[in-house]
């Protein structure tokens, strides 16, 4: 405790707060953030329009909605992996290396507060950012499905559930690329482009090899869609086009392996995460 | 190791960037209540020696301790010891001052009554009550360094660490910063300010720490410093314009050296001794029927024993 007496008597009794509690306050004023910036609003836009082709669209094509709940619902979740890579872009992508680019840790570092405090509260803000839009498409989706078919999805609470540990797993991997970075375009360029473009064209490689690319977060991901699917289903290996030497795998994900791959995704992201932050420095 | 009087403790303090020494075995302590600057030129190792001390750099070898607490050993109780401005800090754009002022004051543990009456407070010491409740992302850059000078007075701590709190102001947002920096050493801050406006440190330091090239040159009261070198260099204001023939009367006086004419009535002249010399130069110029309009010591004083001193450890 520090107490310190002005020459106007004052008094400020200042007891310096556990960092379990400093956690909080960093929730709180990054929660804050996204519920001022445009990224949150921007993000609830994007998910919208996701919802509203895909419940527009079918009738305005002709086709008629599935009386089912988990096949109406399989179709929004086969779109979640996109939402979940937009959310981590945004909310991970330049949340560790703005502080150091954009210079508000000379404003943040020099307060007492350890660098995992932190890294800890921006990651829960994240999420909590992360899981209110995946609340908010899940919840109409969901909805949707028990006004049309008039059954509640429980494969889609599921899904729902496996989409959360999805984007916790992106998130880490987001602050991962944040922590190591020097630049905030960069970092966000880099987090959207691994989860769109480099894993998928590695998870693609991979099965045409013949491997099944299991370890991969991406095809761990897909498990968000195929567990709305009854039964789920299996992977496969065939020849559609008859030719020789041309054979077609399709690998689908184990839910208990991705279960476990998620994990290990955000266990081993975070800890490198935190390694990087604790031992970058203020530099310029 | 006294810490009681000396708050801030820096021993053999040393920081490498890939090859390159920026602080060379740098020792030094602050007493407690100074006004410290910390002088140099432009890559002399101010700024790292002061990101050490807040804990944005780690040392590359020796030790920093502010109250008596290893900063690289644990940050988190020698950082609720101060209150620091490094460089020119950015804010979250999407908070007010208020709300700046209340993140910055819940980590540190601040209750929210006591929080209250010290934003009040902090705010109208920096002159930033109009803007309370507007977004910090529209300000200038002298209103983010007012800002910046709140949050760090705003728990009250023992120490202050500024680094060249006026650097890239406009000249009213430096005056107006140098105004607050008077106001502060009026309180019970031990305050420690790097700078390179020498101005600037003879205005508000009482002791000042010259560095060059990650060394300390020499460390001291600016008096002490000054009067070391036995030489302080004065401006005079006269009524009567000042010709040759008066230039030459007064180049005979006690001490008197290097006199140079610096306006129509104003001359400057370097003056070997101290105090007793000043005053003595003085009856000598009212002895000569010259009418002294003003009779002040320049900041030339410092400015020659800076440049004397950076240019030895060349």
């Amino acid at each position: 405790m520090t107490e310190i007496v002005t020459k106007n008597r004052k008094k400020i009794v200042t007891t310096l707060p556990s960092d379990i509690d400093q956690v909080g306050v960093v929730v709180k004023y990054d929660i804050l953030k996204y519920l001022r910036s445009r990224r949150l609003l921007g993000m609830i836009a994007i998910e919208t329009l996701v919802l509203l082709l895909i419940t527009a669209l079918p009738p305005l094509l002709g086709h008629q909605y599935s009386s089912n709940a988990d096949s109406f619902i399989n179709t929004y979740a086969s779109f979640v992996t996109i939402l979940v890579v937009i959310g981590a872009t945004l909310f991970a992508g330049d949340a560790i290396v703005s502080e150091f680019q954009s210079h508000t840790g000379f404003l943040l570092f020099p307060n007492p507060v350890k660098r995992w405090v932190l890294l800890t509260g921006k990651f829960i803000a994240s999420m909590g950012a992360m899981f209110l839009v995946l609340f908010i498409y899940y919840g109409v989706a969901l909805g949707l499905g028990l006004a049309i078919t008039g059954s509640f999805s429980t494969l889609g609470a599921e899904s729902l559930l496996l989409a959360m540990l999805y984007a916790v797993a992106a998130l880490a991997v987001g602050y991962l690329i944040s922590s190591v970075m020097k630049g905030a375009t960069g970092a966000l360029i880099l987090t959207f482009a691994l989860f769109i473009f480099i894993l998928t064209i590695v998870s693609q490689l991979l099965t045409l090899g013949g491997v099944i690319p299991w370890f991969l977060v991406n095809f761990a991901g897909g498990v968000i869609g195929y567990i709305t699917e009854v039964p789920y289903p299996t992977s496969s290996t065939g020849n559609p086009g008859g030719g020789p030497g041309f054979t077609m795998n399709t690998y689908v994900p184990d839910v208990g392996v991705s279960i476990a791959v998620m994990v290990g995704y955000i266990i081993v992201a975070l800890v490198l995460s935190y390694f990087f932050f604790k031992r970058r420095e203020m530099v310029a | 190791m006294t810490f009681m009087n000396d708050p801030i403790v820096i021993e053999n303090l040393t920081k490498n960037f890939n090859g390159f020494r920026a602080v060379d075995s740098l020792n030094l302590k602050v007493k407690r209540k100074s006004f410290v600057g910390f002088l140099g030129p432009n890559g002399s190792g101010k700024t790292t020696t002061i990101k050490i001390l807040t804990s944005l750099l780690s040392p590359t070898d020796g030790r920093a301790y502010l109250e008596g607490v290893d900063v690289a050993q644990d940050p988190k109780k020698a950082l609720a010891q101060i209150g620091a401005v490094v460089e020119t800090p950015e804010f979250y754009p999407y908070l007010t001052p208020v709300e700046t002022l209340a993140y910055l004051g819940e980590l540190r543990g601040i209750s929210n009554r006591d929080l209250k009456q010290r934003t009040k407070e902090v705010l109208e010491t920096v002159h930033m009550t109009e803007w309370v409740d507007k977004r910090i992302g529209k300000f200038s850059k002298g209103m983010k360094q007012r800002v910046a000078i709140a949050q760090a007075i705003l728990h009250e701590p023992s120490i202050l660490i500024l680094d060249e709190p006026t650097s890239g102001l406009d000249p009213r947002g430096m005056f107006e910063v140098r105004e607050i920096l008077v106001e502060l050493k009026k309180q019970d801050y031990t305050v420690f300010m790097s700078s390179h406006l020498l101005n600037e440190v003879q205005e508000v330091c009482d002791e000042v720490a010259l560095i060059n090239k990650g060394q300390l040159l020499r460390n001291g009261p600016v008096s002490e410093l000054t009067g070391a070198d036995k030489f302080r260099r004065l401006e005079i204001k006269t009524i009567q314009p000042i010709s040759e023939e008066w230039l030459g009367r007064i180049s005979k006086l006690h001490d008197v050296s290097e006199l140079e004419i610096a306006g129509p009535n104003i001359f400057v002249l370097s003056l070997a001794g101290g105090d007793e010399a000043q005053a003595n130069l003085l009856r000598e110029l009212y002895g000569l029927n010259l009418d002294v309009i003003s009779f002040k010591e320049s900041g030339m004083a410092l400015e020659n024993l800076y440049m004397s001193l950076i240019k030895e450890s060349r």
